[in-house]
């Protein structure tokens, strides 16, 4: 993945899964408490974490993303009853695999934050990625051979 | 002793014959060495079917791959099975591909099965083999080149030397005698536990390693008796877009993920990924990892007990510490 130049040099790339119901609204709430977050992620946001297919983690972290957040509704709290369950299995069988490839399991991260918890998203995006700016950069797998779109691709 | 069991096996079958509609079995390819798949529609076919070390391929994903063999109305299929492919069958079953009341199940006992490419490495790749003979252990070829013996133990398949399971766990007749496995369940995953004694860059390094030899061929995917989404794969789809077309280290890593996280919880260790790969990729050890993840979280192993439910497609709302 090509830097863009718009990432000053020493942002990271975060990606952030947040659950429509609970976490997007708590990072809204900490938004508009006005609580000073750290601008590293990027937010995705989807309509439950039982949506959190374990393959959109492994291919960040694959195209060299350096840390992929995900965080939902706290168990037994699910709009849709049951969503997080699910989740939380295959995250964690994850979260347990991806050292297995020679992934870093530190740069992935799943939490449970709910729409009223402003101050607690604060605490876990701070702390999320300054565990990833200590880490620095993710390598990454095949990250410098130039591919998608590129004419220099062969 | 396998011309023993190989005529038990044509008896039963011509037993079973009237309720029964097709044979799924395996009959001699074109050298002593080749066994291929055969599908038995008539009694005076059985006679093709044979049954020893060489009998290598898991047939049951015969049985839901399109054109998958099915049985006519109100008939069963039979289907010779191994330890192992015995449980691909129960995983079928747990998912409700399968209809176990339209099976006759053929277990198969199996001391293990042999690899003929190792085989061929010690002959010579040239040589033309006349007949192959096993007893007690040992393998005897008459080839172009003259005799050779060699012990079983050399050439047997990665998944066999690590197999628990040798004894058909499902089936309504089983020809041969019970065998002793090879190692014991709680050896199973010795192997990830000694690749998980390198450092992070190690591992990742011999990855790229393995799978920059990966020429995409799919035949892993393919030969898999559960990845049975075929056309509909997501590493072929355009829409949406997981893996490019361009031979890259970064998309065969995403293709082989994709492969291991869908039998996440589901393989039952058979082999026939490893088996099939022409450029010799472990691509078994990937799915250990993820079975090892699922015995230590969720007590769990695939393809044992028809009625249990795979961890990954359930829950449990009270477990902790996940």
């Amino acid at each position: 993945m090509e830097e863009k130049s718009t990432t000053s040099a020493n942002e990271m790339k975060i990606i952030g899964f947040l659950c429509n119901w609970c976490s997007y609204g708590g990072a809204d709430t900490a938004g508009v408490s006005r609580l000073k977050q750290p601008t590293d992620l990027r937010v995705i946001r989807i309509p439950c974490t039982g949506r959190m297919d374990p393959l959109f983690v492994l291919k960040a972290l694959i195209s060299g993303i350096d840390g992929v957040l995900v965080s939902g509704c706290h168990p037994k709290d699910c709009h849709y009853a049951v969503g997080n369950f699910y989740a939380r299995r295959r995250l964690e069988v994850l979260k347990e695999f991806l050292p297995f490839l020679g992934i870093d399991a530190d740069r992935f991260h799943y939490t449970w934050v709910s729409a009223s918890e402003g101050q607690r998203w604060q605490e876990v995006v701070t702390e999320f990625s300054q565990r990833i700016h200590e880490l620095g950069r993710n390598p990454g797998v095949g990250t410098k051979t130039k591919t998608e779109n590129s004419v220099e691709a062969y | 002793m396998w011309n023993e069991i190989t005529e038990k096996l044509h008896e039963v079958l011509r037993n079973v014959m009237p309720q029964v509609d097709v044979v799924l079995g395996w009959e001699r390819g074109f050298n002593p060495l080749r066994i291929k798949p055969v599908v038995v529609r008539s009694e005076k076919d059985i006679s093709r079917l044979v049954w020893n070390p060489f009998c290598v391929q898991n047939l049951t994903g015969y049985l839901v791959k399109n054109p998958a063999v099915i049985a006519g109305e109100g008939k069963k299929v039979a289907v010779c099975v191994k330890g192992c492919d015995s449980r691909s069958l129960v995983a079928l079953i747990q998912e409700h591909f399968l209809d176990r009341d339209r099976l006759l199940i053929i277990g198969v006992p199996c001391q293990g099965t042999i690899d003929w490419r190792l085989v061929m490495k010690k002959i010579g790749n040239t040589t033309t083999v006349f007949n192959a003979h096993i007893e007690d252990g040992i393998l005897r070829i008459e080839h172009s080149g003259g005799l050779e013996q060699m012990s079983i133990e050399s050439v047997l398949l990665r998944r066999c030397l690590r197999c628990a399971y040798p004894n058909p766990v499902i089936y309504d007749v089983l020809i041969g005698e019970t065998v002793t496995p090879r190692i014991d369940k709680s050896e199973l995953y010795r192997n990830v536990a000694q690749f998980e004694q390198k450092s992070l860059e190690e591992r990742r390094n011999f990855w790229i390693d393995v799978l920059s030899r990966c020429v995409r061929c799919y035949a892993c995917r393919n030969a898999c008796p559960l990845c049975i989404c075929q056309d509909w794969c997501i590493a072929e789809r355009r829409d949406p877009k997981w893996v490019t077309q361009r031979p890259t280290i970064k998309d065969i890593f995403i293709f082989h993920s994709i492969h291991a996280l869908h039998l996440a919880g589901r393989c039952t260790e058979c082999g026939e990924c490893e088996r099939v790969c022409p450029v010799g990729i472990p691509v078994m050890f990937i799915k250990e990892k993820l079975n090892e993840i699922n015995l230590r979280l969720f007590s769990y192993e695939a393809g044992l007990d028809p009625q249990a439910v795979p961890p990954l497609l359930t829950f449990n709302p009270h477990e902790a510490g996940i």
